[in-house]
């Protein structure tokens, strides 16, 4: 393996992690943002949302990613691959950020609502104030798993011609006819990259903790 | 609506509070509230009022759907029928519409209404200090400083300034009622409802909660009491309320009613209940509090 090919694994990694990132960045607060909607007992959106959820949980993120790609030009809309690797990743992390955001909004005890309700908090307020500063503590294990699950998913959306950790991979061995060496460093490359996201939790919580925690 | 048997309210006891003037509106009236859960009939034509400083304590057996006709009260539960009234506003509905109010509208009057919880209901991740400052800073956006010096004074009050920065799972079970009395007296309210304060807490610890309850009343503080402490209703209320199978049956001041129940209802349920007038019990704490 030359330099280069170094060079491009890592571009590999840098396409990986940022696709990765943006997915979470949008797809943590989507998930939330359903699981309110699942949580409002809206008959008509919480069904809707039900729905969604079920069907991206089903989909893998390949066919995803193909009917994005491929699906959305025929009815209209041109959509490039970086784009469409977003769109899909998002739309797929969102979908399991929501169950779990649910199981935590779903154990939350009404009793703690109804107290804030009777001090004349609205539901918003009640959310923001007392709601979510303890949910997300229970949700973040759930949502960092979810984002190591996520990144080692993300090969699929070579599909749509970027090149990421593993296309990079797999594009070296293909040309050097050696393919141990660039596969090893993917790996490698694989690990950092959750391990970066495990670290960051940590120190989220960490973080956290000083500012809403509670013994 | 089906018939009902007459109204019974607390305006037809001729049992003034020293505290309120004859003509002033009651701070609280209930009118003729219904409720049903599925086919059962939880509220039947409630109506209750309670005027300026004073106690009224709710009896009844349990079922009889005394929680649920105080979380109307505060409309954490929507009657289906019937009015209440806070200071004379309507609660639940627009002026001049039968429109239900937006909880938007609703928040500011609930603020105005205290509620006191059986399982007390503190929030955990706030400290004792920052349960009692929550409402009044974000619901009623009072002066940071004010709330801080008003709440230190109320936990001053219950005797727990020193776990100001501690966080309720530290607290025992009395500690815990009386910062969430403390967390409704915060907001300055009108009137306070209490939920069976005391049935949650073991036997040792309901006088600390019962004695800061009493205070209160004393104090001139208008009080709406769910309560089995038939000693604590004999000595504080100035009015019993006894609700049975979601009806009122008997409006009485306290002495009547212990002493000589109008209905056959409710002398069954002092024969049932009666044993917990712990009059004896409560003169030591009470005498304790006074040291
Ligand atoms: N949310 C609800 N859904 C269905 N039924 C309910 C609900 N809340 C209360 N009930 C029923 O309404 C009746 C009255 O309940 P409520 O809790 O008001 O009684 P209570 O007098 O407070 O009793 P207790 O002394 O046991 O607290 C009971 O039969 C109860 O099962
Ligand atoms: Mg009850």
């Amino acid at each position: 393996m030359t330099a280069y090919d170094y060079l491009s694994l890592l571009q590999g990694a840098a396409v990986t992690v940022s696709l990765s990132l943006v997915g979470i960045i949008i797809g943590v607060p989507l998930g939330l943002v359903l699981a309110l909607a699942r949580w409002s007992e809206v008959p008509a959106l919480a069904r809707a949302v039900a729905a969604y959820v079920s069907v991206l949980r089903a989909t893998p993120l390949v066919t995803l990613a193909l009917l994005v790609f491929f699906a959305l030009p025929n009815v209209g809309v041109p959509i490039d691959p970086v784009p469409a690797a977003i769109v899909s990743i998002t739309m797929n992390t969102a979908a399991f950020n929501c169950e779990i955001w649910r199981a935590a909004l779903n154990d939350f005890p009404r009793t703690q609502l109804d107290a804030a309700t009777a001090v004349g908090m609205t539901p918003g307020l009640a959310f923001r104030r007392i709601v979510f500063p303890q949910i997300w503590r229970i949700s973040l294990p759930g949502l960092v798993n979810e984002m190591t699950l996520l990144i080692k998913s993300s090969p699929a959306i070579a599909v749509v011609g970027i090149v990421d950790i593993t296309r990079a991979a797999v594009r070296i061995g293909a040309q050097t006819y050696e393919p141990l060496p660039p596969f090893l460093t993917a790996t490698a490359l694989y690990f950092l990259v959750v391990l970066g996201f495990v670290r960051a939790q940590r120190s989220i919580e960490v973080h956290l903790d000083r500012k809403f925690g509670f013994a | 609506m089906p018939s009902h048997p007459a109204r019974a309210t607390a305006d037809t006891a001729a049992h003034p509070s020293p505290l309120s003037g004859a003509s002033e509106r009651p701070v609280l009236e209930v009118d003729g509230i219904w409720k049903k859960f599925g086919d059962h009939d939880v509220l039947v034509d409630v109506s209750l009022s309670v005027r300026r400083g004073q106690t009224v304590c709710i009896l009844g057996p349990s079922g009889s759907g005394k929680s649920t006709l105080l979380r109307c009260v505060n409309w954490l539960e929507r009657p289906d029928h019937g009015h209440i009234y806070l200071s004379g506003q309507r609660i639940g509905f627009r002026q001049k519409s039968e429109l239900p109010m937006s909880q938007a509208e609703l928040a500011p009057i609930r603020a105005r209404i205290g509620m006191v919880f059986q399982h007390f209901n503190l929030w955990p991740h706030l400290t004792v200090l920052g349960n009692l400052i929550e409402a009044p800073i974000f619901v009623q956006r009072r002066p940071r400083e004010e709330v801080i010096a008003e709440a230190e004074a109320l936990l001053e009050k219950i005797d727990l300034r020193e776990k100001r920065d501690v966080y309720p799972a530290r607290l025992s079970g009395g500690q815990k009622q009386r910062v969430a009395i403390a967390r409704a007296l915060a907001m300055r309210p009108s009137v306070l409802l209490f939920d069976e304060a005391t049935s949650a807490l073991d036997p040792e610890l309901m006088g600390e909660v019962l004695v800061v309850m009493e205070e209160l009343a004393k104090d001139g503080m208008t009080m709406v009491v769910v309560t089995h402490e038939m000693g604590f209703a004999r000595d504080a209320a100035d009015e019993i309320v006894f609700l049975d199978r979601g009806r009122v049956v008997e409006v009485s001041p306290p002495d009547k009613f212990f002493d000589v129940p109008k209905t056959e209802r409710a002398r069954q349920f002092l024969q049932r209940y009666g044993s917990s007038l712990r009059t004896g019990l409560r003169d030591v704490r009470a005498s304790e509090a006074r040291q």
